[in-house]
């Protein structure tokens, strides 16, 4: 990172370390998530899909019923109330689905503050709704042109704004990637998404499951859910990145499937780049999983073997997202539906007394 | 005696300050940049050379822009190794290197800094390691004779300066604006400011980069006690679209290299 930025991190940390600690704060953050977002999300059995499958019962977290369609929303709002505590007046955020652009915008809106967002025009293109609903929010927009011109692109623009602005502005990162406090902090605030889960299973099953999936662009979701598990050793989890038009074409987002170490954004961990350093274009029908490198977390996870990782072309995720819209009535997200893609496959190969959870993690109006 | 530091000590001498042209290695093409070069080097005290990258975050858009087009022209770490060796053929001036860090990463710190001092590299900068990462990279750079330089900005507390002059080498980048590199008006109060706590601090010479073109800030720059002077969004704007029309961009480069350098 940037000198200039470095000082500001620190800030950052130090008034995140003791905000979290703040009754009030808590109290704040609870509320909102209850009433405004609509926690607890269900954690709804698959009962068709789990037929189609004909393997493991295959149940649902609900992330896509949350306020504004996905689980960027739990940490848009914890991070707002952040920004105000600090005094900040403008909130600025990068997306590319759209789905933290838009949640950005709402936790601005509902806390007072102003939102700028920054979109690769090619998502613009591709996410139009979003686009429109950020608006109405009344954020703005700003089309990012340079180099791949998707969610890559756009983290590098919010930066530049960010260490353009630093005195008044916040910066709202939506994934778990960034320089430190970022990945932890996002982590912090998408917990609740497996914590619920834990529950809720435990009382629908009277135990916990066989396994967890969820997809993987940042990885602020998957990394929600398995958190709270990750001392759970029976629970296997799978993360499930963009494996677009196949890993030999070149044309993915397979961090872990084609990539290798080096540092993109302040973070080092797996990075799709050419063997010098050059940061490569990727692919993916889903602007949310469209990103050269993955949370640092993940990789960690990856490393000792606690979590596996696995790609879903755009084919297959496409196939799912129909296949989720007829059985279930659910239109999932592009992102979400590599999870439910990688979710039927692996329920055809259990037996019927195998659980499984897949994250989805949000509600695909956007990509119609 | 490293390149920088005689050169800094010269020019304190004359009471001169160090005029530090910036361009990105293979911009528009090999061929090109090497000529550009050798026309800043006729008025350059210290060259700067970037490595371009894809990713140039501390960079505003020309920078970026330039940074794309070198890519495109299928430049990489080897070749800007290549180009600066060429330039050492014909050159002594000092140089410094601008890269980011992943670059370095991914050829091995070892590597990168042998080869930088075998092409004749004296300083490297890389805007994206923070201090609290710069270790191991002082350590290499102390092993091959390359100056690391640092930055300070506007952001920097006393404390971070303190650590900065104490690590520096060569001279202390001091960032003169809050932003990106560009074209910026003025120079700001609390940039004349931060030369002041910087040199209660250090007695490294403060080379001033980001958001200077004009002759007007470089004078007032020079007389809040900067060293030298780094441009470079305003030299590589002018020089845009020189593959169609040579001659008149060279002009008018000379000319404002004259202007700038008030020759």
């Amino acid at each position: 990172m940037p000198e200039s930025l470095m000082t500001p991190l620190f800030e950052l940390e130090n008034s995140y370390k003791e905000l979290i600690k703040d009754t009030n704060y808590k109290k704040e953050l609870a509320l909102l998530l209850n009433d405004f977002v609509g926690r607890p999300s269900p954690l709804m059995f698959a009962k068709k899909l789990t037929e189609y499958a004909g393997g493991a019962r295959i149940y649902l977290k609900r992330e896509d019923l949350n306020h504004t369609g996905a689980h960027k929303i739990n940490n848009a709002l914890g991070q707002a109330l952040l920004a105000k505590h600090m005094g900040k007046k403008r909130i600025i955020a990068e997306t590319g689905a759209g789905q933290h652009g838009v949640a950005a915008a709402t936790a601005a809106a509902k806390i007072g503050l102003k939102c700028i967002v920054y979109m690769g025009e090619v998502d613009i293109h591709r996410q139009r709704p979003n686009v429109d609903r950020m608006k109405l929010l009344g954020a703005k927009i700003v089309a990012v042109r340079s180099a791949s011109k998707t969610l890559k692109d756009a983290i590098n623009e919010a930066l530049r704004d960010w260490i353009t602005n630093v005195k008044d502005s916040y910066y709202l990162l939506g994934s778990v990637l960034g320089p430190y406090p970022y990945p932890k902090m996002v982590r912090d605030f998408q917990i609740v998404i497996g914590k619920e889960a834990r529950r809720q299973i435990m009382k629908k099953e009277g135990r916990l499951p066989d396994y967890l999936i969820a997809c993987v662009g940042g990885g602020s979701n998957a990394i929600g859910l398995f958190y709270p598990f990750l001392k759970d050793r029976r629970v296997k989890m799978v993360g499930v990145e963009a494996g677009g038009k196949g890993i030999k074409t070149g044309k993915h987002a397979a961090r872990f499937s084609g990539g290798s170490i080096g540092i993109l954004h302040g973070t080092k961990s797996f990075v799709l780049q050419d063997r010098y350093g050059q940061i490569n274009e990727t692919h993916s029908v889903a602007a949310g999983l469209d990103y050269p490198s993955v949370g640092p977390e993940h990789s960690y996870l990856k490393s000792i073997k606690r979590v596996d990782y696995t790609y879903v072309t755009d084919k297959e995720a496409m196939k799912a997202f129909n296949i989720l819209s007829e059985l279930e009535g659910i239109i999932p997200a592009m992102e979400s539906a590599h999870a439910i893609a990688y979710g039927i496959k692996l329920a055809k190969k259990l037996s019927k007394d195998k659980v499984i959870v897949i994250n989805l993690s949000g509600r695909g109006d956007k990509d119609l | 005696m490293n390149r920088i530091d005689k050169k800094f000590l010269n020019l304190r001498k004359e009471g001169k300050m160090a005029f530090m042209p910036f361009v990105v290695a293979g911009d528009p093409s090999f061929a090109m940049s090497i000529k550009i070069i050798k026309t800043l080097l006729k008025y350059a005290d210290l060259l700067e050379i970037g490595f371009p990258y894809s990713d140039p975050l501390a960079d505003g858009p020309v920078i970026q822009a330039a940074d794309e087009r070198a890519l495109k022209a299928g430049m990489n770490t080897d070749k800007v190794f290549e180009l600066i060796t060429k330039v050492r053929f014909f050159s002594e001036t000092p140089i410094t290197v601008l890269v980011y860090a992943n670059l370095v990463e991914q050829r091995g710190l070892e590597k990168f800094y042998k080869d930088a001092k075998k092409a004749g590299v004296d300083g490297i900068l890389i805007p994206d390691v923070p201090l609290e990462e710069i270790e191991p990279y002082i350590k290499v750079s102390k092993k091959f004779q390359i100056r690391q330089i640092l930055m300070a900005s506007q952001t920097t507390d006393n404390e971070r300066l303190k650590k900065i002059s104490k690590l520096a080498k060569g001279y202390i980048y001091l960032v003169t604006i809050l932003g990106t590199t560009g074209v910026r008006a003025g120079v700001e109060q609390v940039t004349l400011d931060l030369i002041n706590k910087v040199k209660v601090v250090s007695n490294l010479p403060l080379a001033a980069g980001f958001g200077i073109s004009k002759k007007s800030q470089v004078d007032e720059l020079g007389r809040a006690g900067a060293n030298g002077f780094i441009i470079g969004s305003r030299i590589i704007k002018i020089l845009e679209g020189i593959e169609n029309n040579e001659r008149i961009l060279y002009e008018r480069l000379i000319s404002y290299l004259n202007a700038i350098t008030g020759k």
